[in-house]
């Protein structure tokens, strides 16, 4: 190992061939190289007589932003492999953080592709990976590391194996289909969406063109395509709609009902959405008893409402 | 009912020398045996393979259980039915596309614990400890009691350690047809030989390597000629296009065979699953449908059909057996006193009898 220093646009930061993490330089970053310099060494090795980074890419690109004339670099043999190479990168960066899915779907790419066998990856780099070491996980995290630019996306939003997993089950073409509609949403909706579209084919047969060319899916994803974010509650609810109809019907009938109760504000219904429970839970809201006496007695008026027995009879439902 | 072929031994090094030790390998001729100190490298093997679950029925472990009772843990939020499990053999060679099993034991490879002599112990503990009422107590929750009993033959060991125990009621479960042990001893009265039923289409589908429907109920039919009481569990009770049909005709086929008076009790339980089966079941078996119906999360984190679904199945599924004359024994497995309370309701209007929640629990 050798200790230079070396100009930072030298370092070709196109070159990531031994780079699996995504973190972005933020500006208290920069500021801090501004004011001090770069005082850690980054890591290099030479390929082609060219200087490749291994680590150290935040502070190469903090360095070349604030113009910095000269970087101190820890040069590795160029006899090293490539695996090699990439093995001390890997640890280099494991001991800093937890990694994202989409980071680690990178690690094992790169374990892959410079020699390392399944058996190795499931036996060697999984566990360190907190991931399942099986032959399976391999599979889905060779195949989250081709998405390429979306990985970014995985990787922001925190994705887990599960959702991964979904998403890739999708041919190639679907994938980058849905993940184009749900790039700007929460992790939680990225979720819900995959899974109800990925119940919806199964269940149906249709591709994700198919279900999308339907009339009510097809209104929301158009919004939601438009940049109108607010819509994706909605693509959710005719989702769950096609996915769930019993409890959707039976949820949107009670809703109604309680609706045509016009109860006051101060008297509200809930009930549990599942309908697992039978139950109805009427809250009532007085500051002083002559209010209470109020509510109640507005309680009573209501009470003549068919709308009651009907709810009821809704939350007894029986049948599919 | 078409077992695949054992592929590897595995022998517990503590257990090398124990006689059902022999008797086992003696009934493997030529496949391959190999000595391990634990289960650790047993699971390490299927790491590698597509299918690790899949594959993990295909290797037998012999050793032995440290325990072998325990109360049957049910579901949190469930009404229990005071159930007792004996853990003598874990997995099962069946490869069942609902089985929680495949998630459960977590590559556990077919497990056959070979210190029975422990088990009689625990079994003559447990005997004089539990001193009233009627306690069911059977072998079928992390096993199918019958699937490796050719090999095994722990029936005669389990009827003979229960003989004369009446209190104690012991439950054989099975989705096989293969009694011939069981046809060869005295019955005793407090054995039931149960069986899991699902109509014919669902076993050919769902269960695979499984005795179909005939093959079930003809045993059944043979061991209630023997003088054993039988069981029968519509579990699980699965919800999709026709399904009333498919169980009209599984029910009226079980009474063309099965004596209603041999019954003790048939049990009713929908389709329920913890979320973590759910991504591995649909990649073991991606054409089946059975995932892709409605459910709901209930409270316990386990899917479910939603209640008005289920009480459909139960309500509808308990009229077809009321017809039979069997209301009196039907029972729900793993439901909520809300369901149990309605299914309760709906069953017993305009008859005497109450269909009963555990009347063996006095």
């Amino acid at each position: 190992m050798t200790i230079r220093l070396i100009k930072p646009d030298k370092i070709n930061l196109e070159d990531r061939r031994f780079r699996f993490t995504f973190n972005p330089v933020e500006e208290r970053f920069k500021y801090s190289v501004q004011v001090i310099g770069v005082l850690q060494p980054v890591i290099i090795t030479y390929r082609e007589g060219k200087p490749v980074l291994i680590d150290g890419w935040k502070r190469v690109e903090a360095a070349r932003f604030c113009g910095l004339e000269q970087l101190l670099t820890l040069e590795i043999d160029n006899q090293a492999t490539d695996a090699e190479v990439f093995f001390l990168a890997f640890f280099i960066n494991y001991s800093r953080r937890p990694f994202s899915l989409a980071e680690k779907s990178l690690a094992v790419r790169k374990f892959h592709d410079f020699g390392l066998q399944p058996p190795d990856i499931i036996e060697n780099v999984l566990p360190l990976l907190e991931l399942p070491p099986e032959q399976k996980t391999v599979e889905i995290m060779l195949e989250l590391s081709g998405l390429e630019r979306w990985l970014e996306v995985i990787h922001r939003k925190d994705w887990k194996l599960g959702t991964a997993e979904l998403l890739v089950s999708f041919p190639p073409e679907e994938r980058h289909w849905l993940l184009q509609l749900v790039e700007k949403l929460t992790h939680s909706q990225q979720k819900e969406i995959i899974e109800n579209f990925y119940s919806l084919k199964r269940r149906t047969g249709k591709s994700l063109k198919e279900l999308a060319g339907e009339k009510e899916i097809g209104t929301v994803i158009g919004r939601l395509t438009a940049g109108e974010l607010e819509a994706a509650g909605a693509l959710l609810s005719v989702l769950r709609k096609f996915n769930s109809p019993t409890v959707w019907r039976l949820n949107q009938a009670i809703s109604d009902r309680i609706r045509q109760l016009e109860l006051p504000p101060e008297i509200s219904l809930d009930y549990d959405r599942t309908l697992e429970k039978t139950g109805l839970k009427i809250s009532l809201e007085a500051s002083s008893t002559r209010e209470f006496k109020e509510v109640l007695r507005c309680l009573s008026e209501r009470l003549a409402s068919p709308e009651w027995e009907e709810i009821f009879k809704l939350l007894h439902h029986v049948g599919d | 009912m078409t077992l695949q072929p054992i592929k590897k031994v595995w022998l517990d090094q503590k257990v090398e020398k124990a006689a059902l030790t022999r008797r086992l390998l003696d009934r493997l001729p030529g496949v391959p045996v190999e000595q391990v100190a634990g289960l650790e490298p047993v699971k390490r093997e299927f790491r590698f393979a597509t299918d690790p679950v899949g594959e993990s029925k295909q290797h037998l472990f012999i050793t032995e259980q440290k325990a072998f009772i325990r109360p049957c843990p049910c579901t949190p939020g469930s009404v229990g039915c005071g159930y007792w499990t004996i853990d003598l053999d874990l997995n099962c060679p069946f490869d069942c596309s609902y089985c929680i099993l495949q998630q459960y034991l977590n590559w556990q490879p077919l497990t056959v614990a070979v210190n029975r002599q422990k088990l009689r112990v625990e079994l003559e503990s447990f005997f004089q400890r539990k001193s009233s009422g009627i306690i069911r107590i059977g072998t079928g929750e992390l096993a199918d009691s019958l699937a490796l009993d050719e090999m095994t033959e722990n029936s005669i060991f389990l009827v003979e350690s229960f003989r004369g125990q009446g209190r104690f009621w012991l439950e054989l479960k099975s989705k096989s047809d293969y009694i011939r042990p069981l046809l060869t001893i005295k019955p005793a009265e407090n054995v039931v030989l149960s069986w899991s039923l699902n109509p014919e289409g669902i076993i050919a589908t769902e269960e695979k390597g499984t005795a179909g429907l005939m093959e079930r109920l003809q045993a059944a039919a043979k061991a209630a000629n023997h003088g054993y009481r039988v069981g029968f569990h519509f579990d699980p009770i699965l919800h999709y296009p026709g399904w009333q049909d498919d169980y009209e005709g599984l029910v009226a086929m079980l009474f063309r065979v099965v004596p209603v008076e041999a019954i003790a009790w048939v049990s009713l339980g929908s389709l329920r699953f913890p979320s973590a089966l759910l991504p591995l079941a649909r990649r073991r078996f991606p054409k089946s449908q059975i995932y892709e119906q409605e459910f709901i999360r209930s409270a316990e984190g386990k899917y479910r059909y939603p209640r008005p679904v289920r009480l459909l199945l139960y309500n509808l599924l308990a009229e077809m057996l009321a017809s039979y004359r069997v209301e009196d024994k039907i029972y729900l497995c793993m439901e909520s006193a809300e369901v149990w309370k309605e299914f309760l309701e709906k069953i017993k209007r305009g008859r005497q009898k109450l269909a009963f929640p555990f009347s063996w629990l006095g």
